[in-house]
């Protein structure tokens, strides 16, 4: 017999949904494979949590286009997480005996991985998804678990009143126990909203999971089901407060803004702290180069880029060409676009390996009064010569080609 | 390329190049923004599909060993073959110091004879270059050689003056057949312009014959007593390739210079990072972030890079922090260099770490750049 190192926590990660809000750039990839802040992809902040938390254990539950997902993260290598006792394991759903089906909720993705957590024998069970840019000390919160007694611990975040309807918000007792969870309250009460970051223990994870599989009017979700249910049955549920910068990116403005946010002095969000750096896959790439005709003011950029065009407030991530003469303004241009000269790209996200031709309009200025949405132009995409894409749009190859035909 | 091995030969510190090898081989001379020279090597071996590469280190390889770890940014950690770090050691007639590449080769013969590749390529590590050595097999089995020296043209104007005396610089004359009919060591008026690379190819079970049969002999100097004997008459035949593309050595500060600021020009770039892949050990940097303020032009900038300052015509590696109202010049700045606001900088190489106080201004011209070591404060 093989004996398996019996692990105190291991993580599961959420990265099976489509993130449908993202529109086309979820087209060909899962969510948690989006490209974010010059040279990670979503998936790299948990995963880079994990790894700085001492949680070398991580169970990738994926469904939703895998395949960029999968090569992504590989070996797991780049967190450290290539071990011969744990790393990473990524878990597509498959047959079972006469039966096999999709993941059909979160709830029932964790329950169709029983045996996968089993064998490392945990107290605890980490449930992350695979939407958020945050840094965050996940052993604090099983500690806190473990010191508090809990069945679920539930990481919040303090969010404005107003705000608070879009998320799961939680009433807690002055000794943080949750007193009342709500999915999306149209009037919330408490400002407490769940990070989608929770901590059970696995004893009775395990119970609840297999009553909500016999329950056939369940919907197999943590937040409309698990969670409920363990409230109502007077579960010990605690409250684990987090502070510092938490955004979800599940929108093509969130994401633009999550975006944008890391180039405010001071950044809001900090990828240059030492401490905890966040890992990420990169084919190696040369130092990118800056031409005699380029003018670059507060941007990031990354290696493998060549620029000679005018960049401000924007993110360039890995091999982006920008010729003479584009000009780019408020954007995020994704790895490998090439923006050609007499383009401009402003307020936009431009997508993997497109190519904004000469003389295209992607988006423009924020106006007063308006609702100044972001333009996006999606992966792989060439856009024809003087093509305008208009704040809010969305265009992909598909739709090109989908709009040639009509015209012919 | 399955049945050749490579083995690359780090030479011992090379005065020539001031503070920068004062702690590190030339191989482990950081260039181009975030590589090792050695990096360029060691990639044309894996991209020509070598999967057995041994590095024989001199002195002062810890930063060389740290690089490169266990070849895995190589691929090169594999369970058959892979990297192989060879360290001179100590055993009862080995003194840990090697007399030139033929002893360093003695010492490690268990290594070439548990090989089991039918070719050796064996190079130094002060060339960069991007390539594959395909066609340089092709050519050694198509002219039956018995070793094939791989050289470039180079215009005498092209070669650093400062060492044209030096016996590591060996012209090669080639006739129709591509056999060499001469090797000259070190001519003042060389009779040719094709510059030996110190890449050369042969059989395996041919070089330990050699290196037997130059132990016994009391050979040490592969060049003179090896190589040149036999062009003028001996057994063996020896053939030259020539290698077209672009090439350049360092072996001084000028040579160190010209190769960073090479890559400021597109063709040069082209020819060193647009062919195949370059290797090199991952950081996790973030990307370069340029403030408001900051003005930069015609320069290589690597991730982790803070600007608020002027750059131009420069190569700045990996967190290179340049501060408000700095102006950068034609210079080159190792990982981590800290210039503070105000400092004017022009002409100079500024090692690991280096920090540039406030107001500083370190002005030099082209032909003699300031060199300021590693962890240094000015």
């Amino acid at each position: 017999m093989v004996l398996l190192r019996k692990k105190q926590c291991i993580a599961m990660l959420l990265a099976g949904g489509q993130g449908s809000r993202l529109g086309i750039l979820t087209k060909v990839m899962a969510k948690p494979a989006v490209p974010f802040g010059g040279k990670y992809r979503i998936i790299d902040f948990p995963l880079s949590n994990c790894s700085h938390s001492g949680i070398d254990t991580v169970g990738v539950l994926t469904q939703y286009q895998p395949l960029e997902l999968n090569s992504y993260i590989g070996s797991g290598q780049p967190w450290d997480l290539d071990l011969n006792s744990g790393g990473v394991f990524v878990l597509p759903p498959y047959q079972k005996g006469k039966s096999g089906e999709w993941y059909r909720g979160t709830a029932n993705a964790i329950y169709q991985n029983i045996s996968f957590i089993e064998q490392f024998s945990p107290d605890y069970v980490l449930v992350l998804s695979g939407d958020h840019i945050y840094k965050m000390d996940y052993n604090k919160m099983v500690r806190f678990h473990a010191r508090s007694g809990a069945d679920a611990t539930i990481a919040v975040f303090d969010v404005p009143l107003e705000e608070a309807s879009r998320f799961g918000i939680m009433s807690t007792d002055g000794e943080n126990r949750i007193t009342r969870f709500e999915e999306k309250p149209p009037h919330p009460t408490s400002t407490k909203a769940s990070m989608g970051v929770y901590v059970f223990t696995w004893s009775v994870l395990r119970e609840y999971l297999i009553s909500d599989e016999a329950d056939p009017t369940s919907k197999n979700d943590f937040g409309k089901n698990i969670i409920p249910r363990m409230l109502n049955d007077g579960r010990k549920m605690m409250a684990y407060g987090f502070e510092g910068y938490w955004k979800d990116v599940g929108t093509i403005e969130s994401l633009w803004e999550a975006n944008m946010d890391l180039l405010k002095n001071p950044p809001a969000f900090d990828l240059y702290d030492d401490g905890w750096r966040i890992y990420a896959r990169n084919p190696i790439q040369p130092p990118h180069f800056i031409a005699d005709t380029a003018r670059v003011s507060d941007s990031m950029i990354t290696e493998g880029c060549d620029v000679a065009g005018e960049v401000s407030r924007s993110i360039l991530f890995a091999g982006v060409r920008v010729e003479r003469g584009a000009v780019i303004r408020d954007s995020v241009i994704m790895p490998g676009a090439v923006i050609r000269s007499g383009a401009s790209v402003i307020r936009a996200i431009v997508g993997e390996d497109s190519v904004v031709s000469a003389g295209c309009t992607v988006g423009a200025e924020a106006r007063e009064g308006e609702d100044n949405l972001i333009a996006l132009v999606g992966q792989h995409t060439e856009l024809p010569e003087n093509f305008v894409v208009n704040p809010g749009d969305q265009v992909d190859s598909d739709m090109l080609r989908l709009e040639r035909s009509l015209n012919v | 390329m399955k049945d050749v091995m490579g083995l690359i030969y780090t030479s011992k510190n090379e005065t020539s190049l001031r503070e920068l090898t004062a702690s590190r081989a030339v191989a482990a001379l950081p260039v181009a923004g975030r590589y090792r020279m050695i990096d360029f090597m060691i990639s044309n071996m894996v991209n020509s599909g070598i999967r057995n590469v041994g590095v024989i280190m001199q002195k002062n390889y810890h930063s060389l060993m740290d690089h490169l770890g266990s070849g895995k940014e190589w691929d090169l950690h594999t369970r058959n073959d892979g990297l192989f770090i060879l360290p001179p050691f100590l055993t009862r007639d080995n003194v840990g110091s090697y007399r030139g590449i033929l002893d360093a080769l003695h010492s490690n013969l268990t290594y070439l004879r548990r090989s089991t590749q039918e070719y050796v390529i064996l190079t130094n590590s002060h060339t960069v270059l991007n390539t594959t050595f395909d066609d340089l097999l092709d050519f050694h089995e198509q002219s039956r050689a018995d070793i094939t020296l791989v050289y470039a043209h180079k215009d005498p104007e092209e070669v650093d003056e400062t060492i044209t005396l030096s016996p590591r610089h060996v012209y090669l004359s080639v006739n129709g057949d591509g056999v060499l009919t001469d090797m000259e060591i070190g001519p003042t008026e060389p009779k040719s312009h094709n510059f030996y690379m110190d890449i050369m190819l042969l059989r395996r079970d041919l070089l330990l014959r050699l290196i037997d049969q130059a132990f016994a002999e009391g050979i040490t100097d592969i060049n003179r007593e090896l190589l040149q004997r036999n062009v003028h008459g001996g057994p063996l035949r020896i053939c030259g390739f020539e290698y077209a593309g672009y090439n350049h050595r360092v072996e001084t500060i000028n040579s160190y210079y010209s190769l960073n600021m090479d890559l400021l020009r597109p063709e040069c770039r082209r020819a060193l990072f647009g062919v195949h892949p370059v290797y090199t050990k991952v950081h996790d940097e973030v990307p370069a972030r340029y403030m408001d303020g900051a003005r930069a032009v015609n320069s290589l900038v690597a991730d982790g890079c803070v600007i608020e300052g002027t750059v131009e015509n420069s190569v700045l590696f990996r967190g290179v922090h340049v501060g408000k109202g700095a102006v950068i010049r034609n210079s080159i700045l190792m990982q981590g260099d800290a210039i503070e606001s105000g400092v004017e900088i022009e002409h100079v190489i500024l090692d690991k770490h280096v920090t540039v106080l406030s107001g500083s201004r370190l002005i030099a011209p082209k032909l003699y750049p300031i060199v300021v070591g590693k962890n240094k404060t000015v």
